[in-house]
């Protein structure tokens, strides 16, 4: 088995979600065992896959491998069903294929008793197999069909509980945001289309270097991938619908919204990378500048947001727009390194925040405090989760973070260098709110803290692998740890886009950030520890700025008063149009005429015999005449 | 030998007389009769084309034939309807059978 099996990675989920879709509520517990079965036996068949990319990654022009079939085939038109396995696919593999994993297991616990249990882990099927064929997919439409599946699935669990109404809303909202990116992703891919006449994405890159494409056509079909990228990833201007996904069960918020589906823009952006890099250094300059607006006001809107799951879903933006910025620097590197590390420590987080809704069913930061007695187990691994988000040395964040400061550093000017730098501050700050008021202090709601404990062990061992992961995952960027585990060197001597980087720690940037992330903790916990005065009088002081970040700058109200005014209007006008011009005039207007006149010749008909032979009689005679005047 | 026009004159008389008979008639049974007029018309037509135009081949002849078979199978057919028709409202006139109208 090897890179030519890979196509069985989606496959696998996939079947799963075709058996639980027919035959899932006969099936002993709804089917569960069949999708954990069906993902375990994905995460199993990645390992053979990447050994045999490990033994063929030294070929001089490795290009990955995979598998492919005609999908539709006309005279000169030819689309592949074709699978493809890279070094980028075989990362973005390893997180999807295992977190998908641990939250699925943990979902054995956690979605217990749920009236829909069964169509949860169907839906969960559906999202594994779309979201690993948006991995391997070697052609864009392949990629463009697997990119809505989980669009899709994701609408599916955010509106799990759709009899709440503020869960219906949020998925169409989450549905509809995305979509909005998606149109200007699927214009990007038919312009990449019509100059090169192939989806295929290495011959699109092929036809680029050749200089296929003029450089401003490049730049605009770049930046329409980028739209994209911006409405799956959550960036500025489009990252509204996700602090509303929260709205899905926890273990949906960790796979989907946090550890592989908002990372897709990501990956795509890494995937596509040549061209961003061929087109004007414009693209690269917008990546990064949304990227960087994501970053801060994500983090300034984290530290006002009251609920413990929109925090982490603030921190996952910060983290997005981190990645992006690492891409607008050039680094495919850094940006999948962070990506690698956060899939296990942000689904850490949430699967945390998980077990603290479940014990105490509440989500309130105010209704919470002083669990850590209670919780120990998901308070510790709760704790390695912030400190690694917060970049703490030796966490997996904190290599990953480090990358990215080192590029923009590197590459950017220091303006984007010191917002960098700030944002790792605030960071840290939201994340010690987050933690100090939910674990520290006294309990604020006596009776869910008297119930709370930790959960059972079908959902604290995927935690505590998760965490031993968020300990170690950032040692990855070593060339030793590399080479000992069969890698050609440290991550970036394994992706990487044109020249392998060598692993390098310049220690300022180190230390600044360290300075930074501590001092943020350092403020966290004096500011809300115990009863939390000074943050209460900071936010008395800076009313304003305090009521400007919990109204998510006005964004929400921006966006609903152009639907309500634009949208709406233009609405009532076309169905105006519609109503009265297509509907009454046209359809029902052609349809009456029809009846008027059926109803005027159906006298015709006598049912008198001497009538019809006159008929006849006086039809063959005008045939007859016409013929005449015709031949002669 | 008689010229084709006498003939084709002939049957144009026939099929004039069975066309006034079908549509001046009320009679179920004169319609019928009228009818039959009409196709020996026909026949005739096509034995003297026949005669006249290929002599020695039997095209013509073995429409004729056929026209007479089908005319006999139609009365046939035809008379029973009448009969029915006759039965149930004690009459063959024409005009007063229009049940089959709006």
């Amino acid at each position: 088995m090897g890179m030519d099996d890979v196509w069985l990675i989606p496959a696998i989920p996939a079947a799963a979600f075709a058996i639980l879709l027919l035959v899932g509520k006969y099936l002993p517990r709804r089917g569960d065992w069949l999708a954990i079965g069906a993902i375990a036996a994905s995460f199993v068949i990645f390992f053979p896959v990447l050994i045999d990319l490990l033994d063929k990654v030294d070929a001089p022009d490795f290009a990955g491998g995979g598998r492919g079939w005609d999908w539709v085939s006309f005279d000169d038109f030819r689309l592949r069903l074709g699978f493809h396995v890279d070094q980028l696919a075989i990362v973005m593999l390893a997180v999807v294929s295992f977190v998908a994993l641990m939250v699925q297991v943990y979902s054995v616990g956690y979605m217990r008793g749920d009236p829909r249990y069964g169509w949860y882990f169907t839906a969960m099927s559906l999202f594994a197999a779309s979201m690993l064929t948006l991995v391997l997919a070697d052609n864009l439409l392949l990629l463009y069909a697997a990119w809505e599946g989980v669009g899709f699935c994701s609408y599916l669990l955010i509106g799990f509980w759709h009899e709440r109404r503020s869960a219906a809303e949020a998925a169409k909202k989450a549905f509809i945001t995305t979509r909005i990116g998606d149109v200007g992703f699927l214009i990007g891919i038919i312009l990449l289309w019509r100059e090169a006449g192939t989806f295929d994405i290495s011959e699109i890159f092929h036809f680029a270097e050749e200089g296929g494409y003029s450089a401003e056509y490049l730049t605009m079909a770049v930046l329409f991938l980028f739209a994209g990228a911006a409405g799956k990833s959550a960036q500025f201007p489009l990252h509204v619908w996700l602090p509303d996904a929260m709205e899905g069960p926890t273990p949906v918020s960790a796979l989907i919204h946090a550890a592989t589906m908002v990372v897709a823009g990501v990956y795509m952006v890494a995937r596509m990378f040549p061209l961003f890099e061929l087109a004007d250094p414009v693209a690269l300059n917008v990546v990064t500048a949304l990227g960087l607006t994501t970053v801060i006001m994500s983090a300034t809107m984290g530290l006002a947001a009251s609920d413990i799951k929109r925090v982490i879903a603030y921190s996952t933006i910060n983290s997005l727009g981190l990645m992006m910025v690492a891409l607008g620097s050039g680094s495919v590197t850094a940006a999948l390194l962070y990506l690698f590390a956060h899939g296990f420590f942000k689904a850490l987080l949430f699967l945390g925040a998980g077990s603290v809704i479940h014990a105490t069913e509440r989500q309130e930061v105010a209704d919470l405090g002083g669990l850590a007695s209670k919780m120990p187990v998901t308070a510790a691994v709760f704790a390695i989760g912030t400190l690694s988000m917060a970049g703490i040395v030796p966490l997996a964040g904190f290599w990953a973070k480090d990358e990215i400061l080192n590029v923009s550093g590197d590459h950017q000017n220091w303006g984007v260098y010191a917002l960098m730098m700030l944002s790792v501050f605030i960071t840290a700050l939201y994340m010690t709110r987050l933690y100090v008021r939910t674990f520290t202090g006294r309990p604020r709601d006596h009776h869910a803290h008297e119930h709370a404990h930790d959960a059972e062990p079908v959902m604290t061992v995927p935690l505590l692998l998760l965490a031993a992961l968020t300990l170690v995952a950032g040692f990855v960027a070593f060339d030793g740890v590399g080479e000992a585990l069969g890698f050609p060197g440290g991550f970036g001597k394994f992706v990487f886009f044109e020249e392998p980087e060598a692993f390098h720690f310049p220690w300022d940037v180190a230390i600044i950030s360290t300075i930074a992330a501590l001092a943020g903790i350092t403020v966290g916990v004096y500011a809300w520890s115990g009863e939390a005065r000074p943050a209460r009088r900071a936010a008395e002081a800076l009313r304003p700025a305090y009521l400007t970040l919990a109204n998510k700058y006005y964004m929400d109200d921006l966006y609903q008063w152009v639907i309500n005014r634009v949208v709406l209007t233009a609405g009532a006008v076309i169905a105006w149009f519609d109503r009265n011009v297509v509907n009454d005039t046209a359809v029902d207007g052609s349809a009456g005429l029809g009846v008027f006149s059926g109803f005027q010749m159906k006298f015709l008909e006598t049912g008198k015999l001497p009538n019809y032979a006159l008929g006849i009689s006086l039809g063959v005679i005008v045939i007859a005449i016409v013929f005449m005047v015709v031949r002669v | 030998m008689i010229p084709i026009n006498h003939f084709l004159v002939l049957s144009t008389i026939l099929f004039s007389l069975g066309m006034y008979g079908v549509l001046a008639r009320r009679s179920a049974v004169l319609i019928i009769m009228s009818i039959e007029l009409m196709l020996q018309a026909v026949s005739i037509n096509f034995i003297a084309f026949a005669v006249y135009l290929s002599p020695g081949e039997f095209r013509g002849l073995i429409f004729a034939i056929f026209v007479i078979t089908i005319a006999a199978a139609e009365v046939g057919l035809a008379l029973a309807i009448i009969l029915r028709i006759f039965r149930n409202k004690a009459t063959a006139n024409v005009d007063e059978v229009d049940i089959m109208r709006w």
